[in-house]
């Protein structure tokens, strides 16, 4: 292994190519064999600080200096060579490859068409795996083995690159309970054998169970820094979500009606097959916002994919309106009267290359109003619809047959918010509707879901964004690890409560 | 709709690719030595320079369309069918034994054979599709086998099967009462190009205005958007797939009952190879688009037909010509390549 070197990072900056500043000089730095939490929301620029620092990015300004000599990564590799090595989120293992392939892979240490060293390879492995105490089948395609185990192999792949610097990216999300009571202990051996780790993530306890020292990112800067023994989860709770500057949106109280959407024992799975969702029960009212806010990644997509017929649940029931729904198909819910703001719109919700009339009628191409005989599609009316549309929510287009890629995200989701406010739902299923989108826009599409509710419709409102939970909700659930850790009216939470089970922890007094 | 017509951009963009393509072209001529004004003047008035070159260039682009239209189809389906070959193939034999075997009224003959070469076609592009749909076998794989199946056996039923009486190297000649009425004495026109270019209004009518057509685009276009309209993938692509499958039966059966002076299929099949494939060419050239298809297949018959010509009176190696054919093919779908590539990396 290396010797070790002092890292730090001075004033770093990063601004995307699409003009999003993720990092507004952060300073950054790292002793040897000291295990430092990284702290912060959704989008605060965790991941981005640390790609910097492995060499994944490039910084737009500051400096990075390593032993006291400044540096620039231009790749992987380089930070490899000194000795930084990061494990993500998503692994980069081949599937059908064994574990010491993997592992091996790209460090063979033969020449290109030379014969592979599979023998030198496997001491080496077999002496990184005694040192490390880790527990791993090296001879097992990796696909066969659990999750908890392919996070091993991934972080040997890095440690066999004589990595003195391991940087974890929410290495538990993935995790049971037990095995990342595995991966805590085998951190811990890591460092007393001298490694510098720094572990990424939102969860409150974790980060306090395991780190020296705790660095709160939020909004792209550092918003403090404490020693894990002075720390308590309230603390690093206020510090992680704070506030944000956004005019409010108004909300006169209003007595909610009956229930329009009532779901009782929901299981949900993920594409793995892991359980997201496990056995929620609540319902939404008519003329109430539900909001159900949470750090994304536990389970709120799978939910809401669930409830508009996106993805099959494994277990439960949805009532719509007093009758249960027998048919989980997206056309079948629209009809019913569910309108759905999906979390990403070029991913779902629009045809970036279609135009606007086009992607007015995306999910209302079945219903008859734009229909003529024999399937045909009946263009005035679509014509008419999307002028409308465009008159009614302010969007700004050239045209309505421009192509909706030309149009800026806030008016995209204008005319997708337009679209399916005004297909008459009785339910409005939301998910991150103002995420990345300008000020204006993000005030006026809270507005019209202020709007709905006032109206008497339901609206389930699922957001990352804490500052959007509290102005809309009548109620909130917060989610953690598939379930609701609490739920209550907007009235019964602060910030501060939810920000704590947001990480996971149950606040004094609470249940 | 505004009212005024505006040119469509990659019409536009199109247009400005042929300059590339022609300059790049020249430059190879003068490479080799020959004269590149001379060169093109002589493809030029070859392939539009009197009135039976342009019915001779249309001839070739008759087929072009429809192969062009299968993969245009597949496109906008998100897939990349290249099994026209094949489909196309069957469609040549479908009308053959149509055409060559029984005796029919007039014009119900010419349409039998249209209709059975179209269907077989569409027949051949099925278990592509079911393969798609049911297993996932991507539509390479599956439509490349399929065109090697497809060669041998339509070589197997020509042979055995469809050659006349004493002879083995083409099949028994359409009846007259099977033929497309040839438009002017002495060209290889026939109105089976109205056929043609109507399959392909047809189509672009079906794509843009029904919502089984909108459906198919959207799939191909964002497929989580399409499951979030509700689109039933698996039909889209059967959709698809099946429309490309027409066109290239309907584009086999146009080489024999559409196409003096053999009226027949050859058993090496050799006036109808290449012609599906070339069909991706044309597609690409045409931005994956109906109407565009015709345009670049009119394209590609000119170069066919009037590339003749540069060797005849510019002195241009035929292989050079070639070469420059290809080059300006390259070009002009560099535009839709990138935007298929793009399409595909995601948005």
């Amino acid at each position: 292994m290396h010797a070790q070197p002092h890292i730090e990072m001075r004033g770093i900056h990063k601004v995307y190519a699409d003009g999003t500043v993720a990092l507004r000089g952060v300073d950054f730095r790292l002793q040897p064999g000291e295990i430092v939490g990284l702290l912060g929301e959704n989008g605060a620029g965790k991941t981005t600080l640390m790609k910097i620092l492995s060499g994944l990015l490039r910084p737009t300004r500051g400096e990075l200096v390593v032993g006291g000599r400044p540096l620039q990564f231009r790749n992987p590799d380089e930070a490899l060579r000194a000795g930084i090595g990061m494990v993500h989120q998503t692994f980069a293992l081949v599937p059908p490859y064994t574990a010491l392939q993997n592992i091996v892979l790209g460090q063979e240490g033969a020449a290109l068409l030379g014969p592979l060293q599979v023998q030198a390879a496997r001491q080496r492995v077999s002496q990184l795996l005694t040192q490390t105490g880790l527990a791993v089948p090296l001879d097992v395609p990796v696909e066969s083995l659990p999750i908890g185990v392919q996070q091993r192999v991934e972080i040997l792949k890095v440690l066999y690159r004589g990595t003195s610097v391991l940087i974890l990216d929410e290495p538990t999300s993935a995790l049971t309970p037990t095995e990342v009571g595995d991966l805590f202990d085998f951190l811990r051996r890591l460092r007393a054998g001298g490694t510098t780790i720094v572990f990424i993530t939102h969860k409150l306890r974790e980060v306090l169970d395991i780190s020296n020292r705790i660095v709160v990112l939020r909004a792209g800067q550092v918003a403090g820094e404490v020693p894990a023994e002075a720390a308590s989860a309230e603390d690093l709770a206020e510090l992680m979500v704070g506030r944000k500057i956004v005019p409010r949106v108004s909300r006169a109280a209003r007595p909610a009606g009956a229930p329009v959407l009532t779901v009782r024992g929901l299981h949900v799975l993920n594409d793995q097959g892991g359980v997201a969702v496990r056995g929620l029960d609540f319902e939404v009212r008519a003329g109430e916002v539900f909001g159900i806010a949470g750090v994304e990644g536990n389970g709120q997509s799978e939910l809401v994919q669930a409830l508009t017929g996106l993805r099959p649940p494994a277990g439960g029931e949805l009532v719509l309106n007093g009758t249960r729904v027998q048919h989980l198909h997206p056309l079948a819910l629209y009809r019913r009267g569910v309108c759905h703001i999906p979390e990403d719109k070029a991913r779902f919700g629009l045809a970036l290359n279609f135009d606007l009339a086009e992607n007015a009628i995306l999910s209302r191409q079945a219903e008859p109003v734009f229909l003529r005989a024999m399937g045909r599609l009946n263009w005035t009316r679509i014509l008419a619809y999307a002028r409308q549309l465009v008159e009614r929510f302010n969007v700004i287009a050239p045209g309505i047959r421009a192509v909706v890629r030309s149009l800026s995200g806030g008016n995209q989701q204008r005319l997708l918010v337009g679209r399916e406010l005004s297909k008459q739902p009785v339910l409005v299923v939301a998910m991150h509707p103002t995420r990345g989108l300008d000020i204006a826009s993000t005030v006026y599409i809270r507005e019209l879901l202020v709007q709905m509710r006032d109206q008497g419709k339901g609206v389930l409102l699922v957001s990352a964004d804490l500052d959007e939970i509290l102005e809309l909700s009548d109620r909130i659930a917060v989610m953690y690890e598939g379930a609701f850790i609490g739920t209550g009216t907007a009235e019964e939470f602060s910030r501060e409560e939810i920000g704590l089970m947001m990480g996971g922890v149950l606040p004094q007094g609470r249940r | 709709m505004n009212g005024r017509f505006r040119i469509p951009r990659p019409l536009v963009e199109s247009l400005a690719t042929i300059g590339v393509g022609l300059v790049a072209g020249g430059l190879l001529m003068l490479v080799f030595g020959n004269n590149p004004l001379r060169a093109y003047r002589a493809l030029f008035v070859g392939a539009f320079g009197s009135l039976e070159d342009v019915l001779e260039t249309l001839a070739f682009a008759t087929p072009l369309m429809l192969t062009g239209l299968t993969f245009a189809v597949g496109v906008r389906a998100g897939l990349f069918n290249i099994g026209a070959e094949g489909q196309m193939y069957l469609g040549a034999v479908g009308a053959t034994f149509i055409a060559g075997t029984f005796a029919l009224p007039p014009l119900v003959h010419v349409a039998a054979a249209t209709l059975v070469a179209m269907l077989c076609g569409a027949l051949w592009a099925l278990p592509p599709a079911l393969l798609k749909i049911w297993r996932g076998v991507h539509e390479v794989i599956s439509t490349i086998m399929c065109n090697w199946i497809a060669f041998h056996l339509s070589t197997y039923l020509v042979i055995y099967f469809l050659t006349g009486a004493g002879r083995a190297d083409s099949t028994r000649p359409a009846l007259p009462t099977a033929r497309y009425p040839v438009l002017f004495a002495e060209s290889t026109l026939t109105a089976v190009v109205f056929v043609a270019v109507a399959f392909c209004l047809a189509v672009y009518l079906y794509l843009w205005g029904t919502r089984a057509g909108y459906e198919l685009r959207l799939a191909g276009e964002n497929p989580e958007a399409a499951r979030y309209a509700g689109v039933h993938a698996g039909r889209a692509m059967l959709l698809s797939f099946g429309i490309g499958g027409l066109a290239a039966g309907l584009a086999g059966a146009s080489q024999i009952i559409g196409r003096p002076p053999a009226w027949s299929l050859y058993a090496t099949l050799g006036n109808v190879t290449t012609l599906g494939f070339d069909g991706i060419g044309v597609a690409l050239v045409g931005r994956s688009h109906p109407l565009g298809g015709i345009l670049a297949a009119f394209l590609f018959g000119a170069l066919a037909h009037g590339g003749r010509f540069m060797e005849y009176h510019a002195g241009v190696l035929s292989e050079l010509v070639r070469a420059i054919n290809g080059l300006i093919v390259l070009t002009l779908a560099v535009p839709e390549l990138w935007a298929i590539t793009r399409r595909r990396l995601g948005r």
